[in-house]
């Protein structure tokens, strides 16, 4: 048994190393080829070596792969090129055959000059080190931290959505409690209201009673005996009894007439804030609208003229006070966008099988940066303390639970719109609602 | 920081080694890229690993770098990361000679390729100047568009201080510019302190 010597080791491993190697020289005529490189190439040293390179494997990209083995001579340092980038350099067959999981063996190479004595590179020395497992793994937990990534990304949407119907249901309960408090002020006015209406329809056939008899009385005036007559007249002068007896008609008439306005205000209170009512039932959309319009009349009546373009709308069946809530909210931010004095136009109409209700007004209008959040929960743009910056969002789930939807359209320095369409029978509730 | 480790004769020797080694560099990357290559005179530094990104941020400045990171080891034993501004690293396909639009991975190799190009120039350049032996493990991609000052984790750093030393590339006749930073950890600078004194005995 004879030792090997040191060069003879050194080819041993250089061939039976389970790495590709080979080399080139300027030429690209192969000057090495380890039983690597002849196994997955199919390709023996004895067909490969002395050839062109290119010439036995026209698919390896050439263009790319002189100039590499350019670089490495003109330089006399290491090239290398990664799987992740360039996957492979020669298509060989991976180790998987049966497994499977990538198209062809995943390579990192790694291009050494050979040096001669003078320094000076003669050939290029390339490894090929198959890494299809490594870059299977890294697949693997690129996809998975994709898959996380995504769930995480769903659980952001699922808890917004959460933080969402939160505030709708805080909103509620405020809108509620707000509701039964102008229901019991609404029934407590009623009352007062009640007897002193009563009272002034007395009033007013006693003041009748009493112009007869005044009457009656003026009738006889000049018969009277002149001293009582002087008398009378002094307590008479200085009262304008004509103007008075016709003023004293016009006010209780007057006062009549404002307490129905009050009793119109606290049954346009009691409709609005019917919040017990959640369940759908058919309803007037422009009795609604009016309703509406009285309960919040104060709040608009300096900046803004209403005009109601009603068409011809058909009952639907919807949760009114819900519906008021949102007609409120749109009347009332239309108010608000008006810096001076402006109209808000009410529209309404049919389209197809819906209906449809549009305020528009001459206002600011929106920014497009702000249009595109005015329905999120939260966001306003009001000054601290003027706004809950949940109007519009809850005025867009109420929309949305009727079936309807409401869009925007705003031009700044022009105005905004916005507009509702409402089907005419409120969506059957879902079974798995509650 | 001081730069005590070096005496005022080693560190002059070093710049003037390293200036050397970068000439050499300069005129092998011209001749690869076909166009005459600027590099400044390096910058010494030994740096505390936390002002190793404030000083990567005073060389590129305040915009998004892509950066390439490779081992060197031999003799010497350390990191190159050379910094790319985004706006550059578009640039590479045309100096590369790529006339198409490029996908993502061609992109990245050529990043790596040109990388390895210039680390391999520069710290064979300074090897040859020291007689030290060096090889060069692959590059990697460190991260694409990231502020500067997130490029290095600190916290990893291990040496209680690092060698910088800072190279700025530049095209005479394109506005293409990189920045190769080669940092050496503690007992490296004690290595390469020892080979800059045999130098010097040798003169």
């Amino acid at each position: 048994m004879t030792a090997l010597t040191h060069a003879e080791l050194g080819g041993f491993i250089a061939d039976r190393v389970e790495i590709g190697v080979f080399a080139v020289d300027a030429d690209f005529k192969v000057t090495l080829w380890n039983r690597f490189m002849a196994t997955h190439s199919r390709h023996s040293a004895a067909d490969v070596l002395g050839h062109n390179l290119f010439e036995v494997f026209p698919d390896l990209p050439r263009p790319w792969l002189e100039r590499k083995v350019r670089h490495v001579q003109a330089l006399r340092n290491y090239a290398f090129t990664s799987w992740t980038q360039r996957p492979y350099l020669f298509r060989f067959d991976h180790n998987r055959p049966i497994t499977g999981g990538v198209d062809a063996m995943r390579q990192n190479c790694t291009f050494l000059p050979v040096k001669n004595e003078a320094g000076e590179v003669v050939q290029v020395c390339v490894t090929v080190q198959d890494v299809t497992d490594t870059a299977i793994a890294h697949e693997e937990l690129a996809a998975s931290m994709a898959e996380v990534e995504r769930e995480k990304a769903e659980q952001r949407k699922l808890i917004g959505e959460l933080a969402q119907a939160q505030n709708q249901v805080l909103q509620s309960e405020k809108l509620a409690s707000i509701g039964q408090l102008a229901a019991g002020v609404a029934h407590e006015i009623n009352n007062p209201i009640g007897f002193v209406n009563s009272n002034l329809g007395t009033l007013a056939s006693y003041v009748d009673e009493l112009m007869v008899v005044l009457d009656a009385y003026t009738g006889t005036h000049d018969q009277l005996p002149e001293d009582l007559k002087a008398a009378i007249d002094a307590r008479i002068k200085g009262v304008d009894l004509d103007y008075l007896r016709e003023d004293l008609v016009n006010l209780v008439t007057e006062s009549r007439d404002g307490l129905d306005r009050v009793k119109n205000i606290v049954q346009d209170l009691k409709d609005f804030s019917r919040m017990g009512e959640s369940e759908a039932a058919w309803a007037d959309l422009h009795h609604c609208l009016d309703s509406t319009l009285n309960v919040v009349a104060n709040e608009i009546k300096y900046k803004a003229e209403v005009v109601k373009q009603y068409g011809t709308l058909p009952e639907i069946e919807c949760v009114a006070s819900q519906l008021n809530q949102v007609f409120m909210n749109l009347v009332v931010n239309a108010a608000q966008a008006i810096a001076e004095h402006g109209t808000i136009t009410i529209t309404t109409g049919t389209e197809g099988e819906q209906v449809f209700v549009a305020v528009r007004d001459t206002g600011a209008g929106i920014p497009p940066d702000v249009l595109k959040r005015i329905f999120d929960p939260f966001y306003t743009t009001k000054p601290v303390g003027t706004g809950t910056g949940l109007g519009l969002s809850v005025s867009y789930s109420i929309i949305e639970r009727h079936g309807g939807r409401i869009v925007v359209d705003s031009k700044l320095g022009e105005g905004t719109e916005f507009k509702i369409w409402l089907p005419l029978r409120y969506p059957a509730a879902k079974p798995t609602a509650g | 920081m001081s730069t005590a480790l070096f005496s005022e004769d080693q560190r002059d020797a070093l710049q003037e080694l390293t200036n050397i080694g970068m000439g050499q560099a300069g005129a092998s990357v011209a001749a690869v890229l076909g166009e005459f290559v600027q590099l400044s005179v390096p910058r010494i530094l030994v740096l505390k690993p936390n002002l190793i990104p404030p000083a990567l941020e005073r060389i590129v400045g305040p915009e998004k770098v892509t950066a390439v990171r490779q081992g060197f080891h031999g003799d010497l034993r350390g990191e190159a990361v050379v910094v790319y501004g985004v706006a550059h690293c578009r640039e590479l396909a045309d100096l590369m000679g790529y006339d198409e639009a490029l996908d993502e991975a061609t992109e990245r190799e050529l990043l790596l390729d040109v990388s390895n190009v210039l680390v391999g120039a520069c710290l064979g350049g300074l090897a040859e100047q020291i007689n030290a032996e060096m090889g060069f493990s692959a590059p990697s991609l460190m991260a694409t568009e990231v502020e500067v000052a997130s490029l290095l984790d600190v916290e990893r750093m291990d040496s209680p201080c690092a060698l910088f030393v800072e190279v700025n590339f530049s095209l005479e006749k394109r506005s293409f510019a990189c920045h190769l930073v080669m940092l050496l950890p503690e007992d490296q600078i004690l290595v390469l302190r020892d080979a800059i004194d045999r130098f010097l005995a040798s003169l």
